[in-house]
């Protein structure tokens, strides 16, 4: 069939092996979609445009979802934008339902895929006619709205706040970069490591210091007795997985995808916004709000819904206006550049071929990732019954490794592993937050820019109350979250 | 005492053999080098053009050239730490126009490393309006300006997206002193945040490319999205060099038609301004000049075989090797040129 002329073996191979790699790489801690897109970049030239999207884009979709993995397992997001499956993804793996919370986040992945898919199929043009009314001031609002989940992860909402902020200051050290509309002037740098901070603290050394040695130095503190070097984390029966799980979660699973696709189609907002906001939503309209951060299901669907549905919305200014929506698309963008194809506001209608065949190819991706995944998350799971005084100085290697790579090779990166991890550790035996500080941290670069930006262009900071009706619907949002995390924290002060 | 005779030889044997094989790596460049480039994007023209020359240069020489987009900072950094010819760089003119412009973290490479070849040129940098502006051409956008107009220009500041606006500036002050100061910058980031001040009517004039914002040109009048070239940057003796077809709805005649001379932007009284996106090698300054000359000789015998032209112009690039010593020379001119159009602006 013409239509479908695209599709050979090769091209379903290198989707299945790009998928099947992606896994690995978001698995893996330090490591991520981007860097697995990345690294196989250069190898999409001699295979072709076709053949070389389906491997990215297989590499993409199974980059986003591997990082469920020890997000889920071993308290590590393996991406920045499965954060938020720690929060009750690593509770469930604590209380034996390590298999049954995996199973979650594949299923809700495979759906905010899906569901991404289809809404770029049928309304990318039109949606990225959309996009473009998000200014400066929209892009700073919705942004501000993901903030307001750092009270609501809190147990104390001050101490909350408080880490939140402290992560946002750390996270504005070093340039104010040009390319993001700044000054081009470092500030905040300590004396001393100017040459090494000029760019700030990376944010992949610092998210698995946080999580990964954070945890293997409070494991190390508590001593593994003889006897006891087993985790006492079981993949037992409790963790049966069954579908009806998802009844009555339709409508988070729905939302969740809708807004992890929303985020992706706004250029510079970030990835890991789509998964907190999706995360921040969830809890906000749940009747169960109080199990939120304590292994509730629902949290997991919001995450990973939310971080899958990502993948399609990101494609939808990539393909319709040239402009990549978050960092691995940007990265793809790479694919046609080498090829010599610009992509712009007319590239669906002049390569429908293309166009058919990157749909297609994210189809087959959610599928792979899906069958890959589910089928074998079981055997996956067992690396939780691996004796700690094993599990984890491999995780600390790994670890070392990711911050080492992320950056092609600088040191000073393992060096914020540590520094964060030691943080991490000062944080656990006082009353900082983890989780707020480090979305703080992942938030604060993108907030500052669109801030300041906001005032500069408009020159008034009534513009944040007055640009659009968008901005009134997303003050609306932002007072009810705010409002339903103090009412959160009075209740569970009174119980 | 035989042991220790013929471990002392073996030990002696070992030490010149090394010292040998050493003395012949540091002459040529070692079998695994890793090639920093001067952006953090895949998707830009400083990758896809640094990709092209480094598989051409790997194939030649037998050897794995790796490129990392590590970014400008990142990238002088790697190359000052080492001199062994491991770490190569290619970046364009902002290497030098980030030192003129005073950005933190730019030197002056001709005197902090050594120049190599240039390899390519990238014609696109270009200015546009939206289809709907009141400002069709350059013309009208410096009398808007001698009117005392407001006529604000986004760019990226200190460097590339710049010098076209220090140049309208300069051209403004030429026509009538003063008017410059009515050329407003509007200090934005990447391409999509330049396109989307035009879009919210922040800025009436955005830099951009001929790549990246061909197809924008080929939208209907009453599309927001919808704009117009105004100004092609590059020497119309680069832009002749272009495929006939051009990109996208706009022939090579069309882009020609936004170029100097049909379009003028002075630089002085005699000359129009021009700016050619140039590529080009950066090296340790202390590399040993046997592997420069390995690259100069690797590339003139690749460029002479002519398989890697058409693979640049396939990608919009105009082929430009010229070796070190006529590259440092050219890339010096120009460089004083702008740094002239830029104190002209700023102490006038």
């Amino acid at each position: 069939m013409e239509l479908f002329a695209f599709v050979t073996p090769l091209f379903l191979s290198l989707i299945v092996a790009g998928t099947f790699v992606g896994i690995v790489f978001g698995a893996i801690p330090g490591m991520t979609a981007t860097m697995a897109v990345a690294v196989c970049l250069p190898l999409t030239y001699p295979l072709g445009l076709e053949n070389g999207l389906a491997l990215l884009l297989g590499l993409y979709v199974g980059g986003i979802s591997g990082g469920l993995v020890p997000a889920i397992l071993l308290n590590i997001p393996g991406t920045p934008s499965s954060i938020t499956t720690t929060f009750d993804g690593y509770p469930m793996t604590r209380r034996g339902e390590g298999e049954r919370a995996l199973k979650i986040g594949i299923v809700s992945s495979l759906v905010g895929g899906l569901i991404s898919l289809a809404i770029l199929f049928l309304f990318a043009p039109v949606l990225a006619d959309f996009a473009i009314r998000f200014s400066y001031v929209e892009k700073f609002l919705i942004i501000f709205f993901a903030m307001t989940v750092m009270a609501a992860l809190s147990k104390d909402t001050l101490v909350g706040i408080f880490s939140g902020v402290l992560g946002i200051f750390i996270s504005l050290i070093g340039v104010y970069d040009l390319s993001d509309g700044g000054n081009g002037k470092t500030r905040l740098i300590p004396p001393g490591l100017d040459y090494w901070l000029d760019s700030g603290f990376s944010l992949l050394p610092v998210l698995i210091g946080l999580f990964g040695l954070t945890a293997v130095l409070c494991e190390a503190e508590l001593g593994v007795p003889r006897g006891l070097s087993r985790s006492e984390v079981k993949v037992g029966h409790s963790s049966r997985f069954s579908f009806s799980v998802f009844k009555g979660q339709m409508l988070n699973l729905i939302r969740s995808s809708g807004i992890g696709t929303f985020v992706g189609i706004l250029p510079g907002v970030g990835g890991s916004a789509a998964s907190i906001l999706a995360y921040t939503n969830a809890k906000t309209f749940s009747k169960n709000r109080d199990n939120f951060g304590k292994g509730e299901p629902a949290g997991i669907m919001a995450s990973e819904a939310g971080n899958n549905g990502l993948t399609g919305g990101a494609l939808v200014p990539l393909l319709s206006l040239g402009i990549p929506g978050d960092s691995t698309t940007a990265l793809l963008i790479g694919a046609f550049t080498l090829q010599g194809i610009q992509v712009g506001p007319l590239f669906i209608g002049n390569n429908p071929d293309t166009w058919n065949a990157m749909i297609f190819a994210m189809m087959i991706a959610n599928a792979a990732m899906f069958i890959m995944m589910f089928f074998a998350i079981r055997y996956v799971a067992l690396i939780v019954t691996v004796p700690k005084h094993i599990l984890y100085p491999i995780i600390l290697m790994m670890c070392v490794i990711g911050a080492y790579t992320i950056n092609y090779g600088i040191m000073f990166d393992v060096w914020t592993l540590a520094i964060f991890g030691l943080f991490g550790w000062v944080a656990y035996h006082t009353r900082l937050e983890i989780a707020p500080f480090i979305i703080g941290f992942i938030l604060g670069p993108s907030a500052e820019v669109y801030f300041v930006k906001s005032l500069e262009s408009f020159g008034d900071p009534t513009i944040f109350f007055t640009k659009s009706w968008i901005a009134m619907v997303l003050w609306v949002l932002i007072s009810g979250s705010i409002l339903i995390s103090l009412y959160l924290a009075r209740q569970a002060r009174r119980d | 005492m035989t042991i220790t005779r013929r471990l002392a030889l073996a030990v002696l044997g070992a030490t010149a053999l090394t010292a040998t094989s050493l003395t012949a790596m540091a002459q040529e460049l070692p079998r695994n080098v890793r090639l920093v480039i001067g952006s953090t994007s895949t998707g830009g023209d400083t990758y896809q053009n640094s990709a092209i020359v480094a598989d051409a240069l790997a194939d030649k020489l037998g050897i794995n050239i790796k490129v990392d987009a590590v970014g400008a900072t990142a990238a002088f950094k790697a190359l000052e730490r080492d001199k062994r010819g491991t770490t190569l760089m290619i970046f364009h003119d902002q290497s030098y126009l980030g030192e003129l412009y005073g950005r933190e973290g730019y030197k002056d490479p001709f005197s902090t490393y050594k120049i190599g070849p240039t390899v390519a040129i990238n014609p696109g940098n270009a200015y546009l309006v939206a289809k709907n502006a009141k400002y069709g051409t350059m013309g009208e956008i410096l009398s808007a300006a001698e009117a005392g107009e407001k006529v604000r220009v986004a760019i990226q500041p200190g460097g590339v997206s710049e010098i076209g606006f220090s140049a309208m500036k300069n051209a403004a002050r030429l026509r009538s002193p003063g008017s410059e100061a009515n050329l407003v910058a509007v200090n934005t980031g990447s391409q999509s945040d330049k396109n989307q001040a035009m879009w919210d009517d922040l800025a009436d004039v955005i830099n951009g490319s001929i790549q990246a914002n061909e197809q924008f040109t080929q939208l209907a009048d009453d599309d927001q999205k919808a704009m117009k070239f105004v100004w092609i940057t590059a020497r119309p003796k680069t832009l002749e060099q272009a495929p006939e077809q051009g990109m996208g709805d706009t022939t090579r005649d069309k882009l020609l038609k936004y170029a100097s001379p049909e379009t003028n932007v002075p630089l002085n009284d005699a000359e129009n301004f021009t700016f050619d996106k140039e590529f080009f090698f950066l090296y340790n300054a202390e590399m040993d000049d046997a592997i420069v000359s390995q690259i100069d000789t690797a590339l003139a015998e690749i460029f002479e075989n002519g398989e890697i032209q058409k693979r640049q112009k396939a990608s919009f690039f105009i082929p430009n090797f010229l070796p070190s010593d006529k590259a440092r020379a050219h890339l010096e001119a120009k460089r004083n040129t702008y740094k002239d159009v830029i104190s002209e602006i700023t102490t006038n």
